[in-house]
């Protein structure tokens, strides 16, 4: 039973990194926590249902909604972000209020466009489990890991092989030195939404799939979860994102079955979050303080 | 600083004018005026329309659904006694509220409904919070509150004028463990149970019959309303050996553990609750569901006409499947229509009326009686999703010592 | 007519409790605090409690609620001095769903069933919504009137120079984090005592009463009235307690879509008017005291 509990904890794991990964790479340049990502992830999903329902294509319904949904990110980085980020503040959480408001919207406007009711993808593989000696792996699982791999690797070539993710690593390790010698930071800047919520709308269709289900209430679990994680994976760190994800997982998982936790699976994330930051108030793998 | 001062007093005092404006035009609003709204309306026989308060958690994004059903049913009701001439040529209007699933919200419905509003009777069409909340008002002001499908029990404590329309989590649990243990034969059970008062009140009371009945609970697990993966549950029920699982969550949950047992190939009996019976259910779950039992209120297959022109005009109406929530609210409504027809509005007379209520068709069956404290005494429906993916019936617990709450001894837990 | 008009200002009164506690830690003191709702449940919780099993007196049972939330706040203002503002936010959160969690399990809260409390009798006769919104206004007065007393006494101006810049105030021999511990304590403290008038006065709580939801409602209110002052807070919390009530009359149209509104009115408010609707900069403020300062005459300086 432990092996396939390693399994399902690595699934979940994934999709967890993959859910956070988007709100990671927002902190790692404009240092907002952006909890309007989990918006991004709601509406990813339907519009990822929309055009799978209507092409049967689960590959277009990805690019589709990853590609609409980071457009919606540059907008609205370029129309509240943005100005918001440009004034002097009162103090540091109004870009996060700013997010809330945008989440609380994205969820009631889905239900007002979409209906309250639960929505199925009905997607389905050939085959549903592939059986290994005593374990199960179910074949969207395999999904999720592959998903996961190839957004990783996407990320990895975008930030380390081309202009434009030079620039975005220069911006997020200083951006006033970066804009000084000359990097466009707004390109950068635009860069991040177009990553961070088309991630978020891939890890939304990913759990629309593996669920089938979605609903307007989908984005509130992965709201907060997806902050627990960023924090423990040392805020804009992608790496630390995918450890802290699988970690996680793993602790939900093993925590939920061989104990009898005195309260819910999801507040497990931030039981783990106040422990590290009380011992290490920097997180898991966080180098430095950004303020 | 005596400018801060004198902004402040003015602002208390601007707070209690506006708190006062509305005591200065009307009666003392003492909580012994219980005639007030029946009473007024009762003069103008034939003229205004009789008004019937509704509220449910229309713009909650996790209860939405179930808000609209309600919703739904409850407009459907109305619209179809005002078509077939109302109550004896008065027509009925609905006044209905968003209580957004808040406590607060829904007291401040109750207040307005019973006092403002001036409705002759409420049906709560929201879960156990609000329309716990709700009760102590309608039963204060003297008005009679028709719960469609809150389970909690103080619901129906709050006094004689609040009757509640489904089974209370006790009964259905009872008849659920009875049906589990006596005609599936499950000697080893797992518990599924959603982490709400819900949840828990029934997964006490199937524990509590099935024990005495002989069989052994394995493992009991309750699980989050906002969490969707039952995988690591269902790894850990396939290392038990199990013959039943038992579920006393909603559709989501419910479908997901259908799902997970089947791809995980456990072979095992799954029985949930009416919380399971809705149409999302059987959509998410899709052909994994088939062969789930579920102990529910409504017989989709019972040949009775007003739950078969229910079932049609719902259909028809909304291009929807009705589920059990809509059902328990558009019920709520037919018992107060029947009590307006033959008492009239006012509210002690409704309230003696609804009491004494015995064998009243309605569409989740026949309602027996209500029981001393107000719930629905009715036969607790089996039902089972066949090969053609739809509920169907499988079998009925009508045994009055299982369906009769005040019958079952109480289990603290 | 009058109960349902008692029912909202009884409701009012509390968010502007809330909001005037929450405005002291993350106004005055400038801390990043996202999870007020758990100390309002804590302040509940406890006041329940006390006067449900332990058979307190009420008024006892306020003021215990008070000072045990308080002595949590503590906790929390020591731990924030250790973490900087988006670690704290978050943290924050934390403890707000883990306290709703814990809410929710433990047997002493009532678990998952949520906790009935008798409302309590003052001189001889049950106190209703009217009572509760009185003593709530009271209270809200004696708040007031120590906010008052706050910002003028060394602690406000030590907070005041705390929010501008902490290492400047440290330099002038400001014990900067005594002061925030302070702020923490009376902030969550007045959160407590709200929480302790809004459970007997429901007559029933339940954990969701306290999720991050009612967190960010309170912080909504805080910020689109005007953070750092005192009317902000309260005009903020009447104005949003009161709205969705309103909206009511309008139509169903309307009320279906308030959350839709809310998202956006906070988004708007944030974007273009970040010192909130009644805050020193607002042109509402400014407009009425031009107004005012014309009819009267008089040419005195603004607050």
């Amino acid at each position: 039973m432990f092996l396939q509990l390693v399994i399902n904890s690595l699934a979940i794991g994934s999709l967890y990194a993959l859910t956070a990964m988007g709100a990671t790479l927002i902190y790692g340049i404009l240092g907002i926590l952006d909890i309007a990502n989990a918006g991004a992830y709601l509406i990813g999903a339907y519009i990822g249902y929309y055009i799978y329902i209507s092409t049967g294509q689960l590959v277009l319904a990805f690019l589709g909604a990853m590609l609409s949904v980071g457009l919606v990110g540059v907008v609205l980085h370029r129309t509240v972000y943005g100005p918001i980020l440009a004034k002097p503040r009162m103090l540091s959480i109004i870009p996060l209020v700013a997010a809330v408001g945008l989440f609380t919207m994205s969820s009631d406007l889905i239900r007002l466009l979409c209906g309250a009711g639960t929505k199925a993808y009905n997607f389905r593989f050939p085959v549903d489990v592939v059986r290994v000696g005593s374990v199960t792996i179910q074949t969207t699982w395999l999904l999720i890991f592959a998903l996961t791999a190839v957004l990783l690797v996407v990320l990895w070539v975008v930030l380390n092989k081309t202009k434009m993710g030079l620039a975005w690593r220069a911006t997020a390790e200083d951006p006033d030195i970066a804009r000084a010698c000359g990097v466009n930071t707004n390109s950068a800047m635009a860069l991040s939404y177009v990553l961070g919520y088309g991630f978020a709308a891939a890890a939304g269709i990913m759990t629309g799939i593996l669920y089938n289900s979605i609903t307007p209430a989908l984005g509130e679990v992965p709201s907060y979860k997806m902050l627990a994680i960023i924090v423990l994976g040392g805020l804009g760190n992608p790496l630390g994102t995918v450890v802290a994800g699988l970690l996680i997982g793993f602790a939900e998982v093993m925590l939920s079955t061989y104990t009898v936790l005195p309260i819910p699976k999801d507040a497990v994330a931030f039981v783990v979050l106040i422990i590290v930051l009380l011992i290490k108030p920097s997180g898991l793998f966080g180098q430095r303080n950004k303020v | 600083m005596k400018k801060l001062l004198s902004t402040l007093l003015a602002l208390a005092m601007a707070m209690s004018l506006v708190a006062c404006g509305g005591g200065d035009t009307s009666t003392p609003s003492d909580t012994s005026t219980p005639s007030g709204s029946g009473g007024d309306s009762s003069q103008t026989q034939g003229e205004d329309p009789i008004k019937i308060g509704f509220f449910g958690p229309l713009s909650s994004a996790s209860a939405s659904a179930d808000g609209l059903s309600g919703l739904q049913s409850a407009e459907l009701a109305v619209r179809l006694l005002n078509e077939s001439g109302g109550i004896n040529g008065r027509m009925v209007e609905l006044v209905d509220y968003d209580d957004a699933l808040d406590t607060t919200e829904a007291a401040n419905i109750a207040e307005r409904l019973t006092t403002a509003d001036g409705v002759a009777a409420v049906v709560s069409g929201s879960y156990s919070g609000p329309t716990r909340v709700a009760a102590p008002i309608c039963q204060a002001a003297g008005v009679v509150m028709v719960s469609a499908y809150a389970v909690h029990p103080d619901v129906v404590n709050a006094g004689e004028y609040i009757f509640s329309q489904s089974f209370p989590g006790a009964v259905q649990a009872t008849a659920a463990a009875t049906f589990a243990v006596e005609e599936l034969g499950a000697q080893r059970i797992a518990i599924v149970a959603v982490d709400l008062d819900f949840g828990t009140e029934q997964s006490a009371y199937f524990k509590a019959k099935a024990v005495e009945l002989g069989a052994e609970i394995v493992s009991e697990d309750y699980i989050a309303m906002s969490d969707n993966d039952m995988t690591s549950v269902v790894s850990k029920i396939a290392s038990e050996d199990v013959d039943l699982i038992y579920m006393p969550n909603y559709y989501g949950h419910a479908a997901e553990v259908c799902r997970q047992v089947v791809l995980q190939g456990l072979d095992v009996d799954l029985l949930g609750c009416e919380g399971a019976d809705s149409w999302q259910m059987l959509q998410t779950a899709g052909e994994y569901a088939e062969g789930l039992y579920i102990t529910t209120n409504m017989d989709r297959d019972d040949p009775n006409e007003s739950t078969q022109a229910y079932i049609e005009n719902y259909r028809a109406e909304y291009d929807m499947e009705p589920d059990m929530v809509g059902a328990s609210v558009y019920d709520a409504f037919e018992v107060l229509f029947a009590a307006m027809k033959e008492v009239g509005t006012d509210p002690v007379a409704m309230q003696e009326y609804i009491a004494n209520m015995k064998d009243f068709d309605t569409v989740t069956g026949t309602l027996m009686y209500y029981t001393s404290s107000g719930s629905a005494v009715k036969p607790v429906q089996i039902q089972r999703v066949g090969e053609d993916l739809q509920f169907h019936s499988y079998s009925v617990i009508d045994d009055i010592s299982i369906i009769d709450g005040d019958n079952i001894p109480v289990v603290e837990y | 007519m009058s109960a349902y008009v008692f029912s909202i200002s009884a409701t009012a009164a509390v968010f502007v409790l809330l909001a005037l506690s929450l405005n002291i830690i993350t106004g005055y003191a400038g801390q990043a605090m996202m999870g007020q709702a758990a100390f309002f449940g804590i302040g509940a919780y406890t006041a329940a409690i006390l006067t449900e099993t332990y058979h307190v007196n009420f008024w006892l049972a306020l003021i215990l609620g008070m000072l045990f939330t308080g002595l949590c706040g503590a906790v929390l203002g020591l731990i924030s001095l250790r973490l900087q503002a988006d670690f704290l936010a978050i943290t924050t959160i934390g403890i707000n769903f883990v306290m709703v969690a814990l809410f929710n399990n433990m047997s002493i809260t009532g678990a998952s069933l949520g906790l009935n409390v008798t409302k309590p009798s003052f001189f001889g006769r049950q106190m209703g919504n009217q009572e509760f919104f009185f003593l709530t206004l009271i209270v809200i007065v004696i708040v007031c009137l120590l906010i008052v007393k706050m910002r003028r006494s060394w602690f406000g101006m030590a907070l005041a120079s705390i929010n501008n810049d902490a290492a400047a105030a440290r330099s002038f021999g400001i014990d900067v984090s005594r002061y925030q511990i302070l702020a923490f304590i009376i902030g969550t403290a007045i959160a407590g005592l709200a929480g302790g008038i809004y459970a007997h006065r429901m007559g029933y709580i339940a954990s969701s009463d306290f999720a991050f939801t009612v967190s960010i409602q309170i912080l909504s209110m805080v910020v689109i009235g005007g953070i750092g002052t005192i009317r902000g807070p309260i005009l903020g919390a009447l104005l949003l307690s009161v709205l969705p009530e309103a909206l009511r009359f309008v139509s169903d149209f309307v009320s279906d879509y308030r959350s839709l509104v809310y998202g956006g009115l906070l988004v708007l408010m944030v974007r273009f008017m970040p010192g909130g609707l009644f805050g020193s900069s607002s042109p509402i403020v400014r407009g009425s005291l031009w107004v005012f300062r014309k009819i009267t005459g008089k040419g005195g300086a603004a607050a």
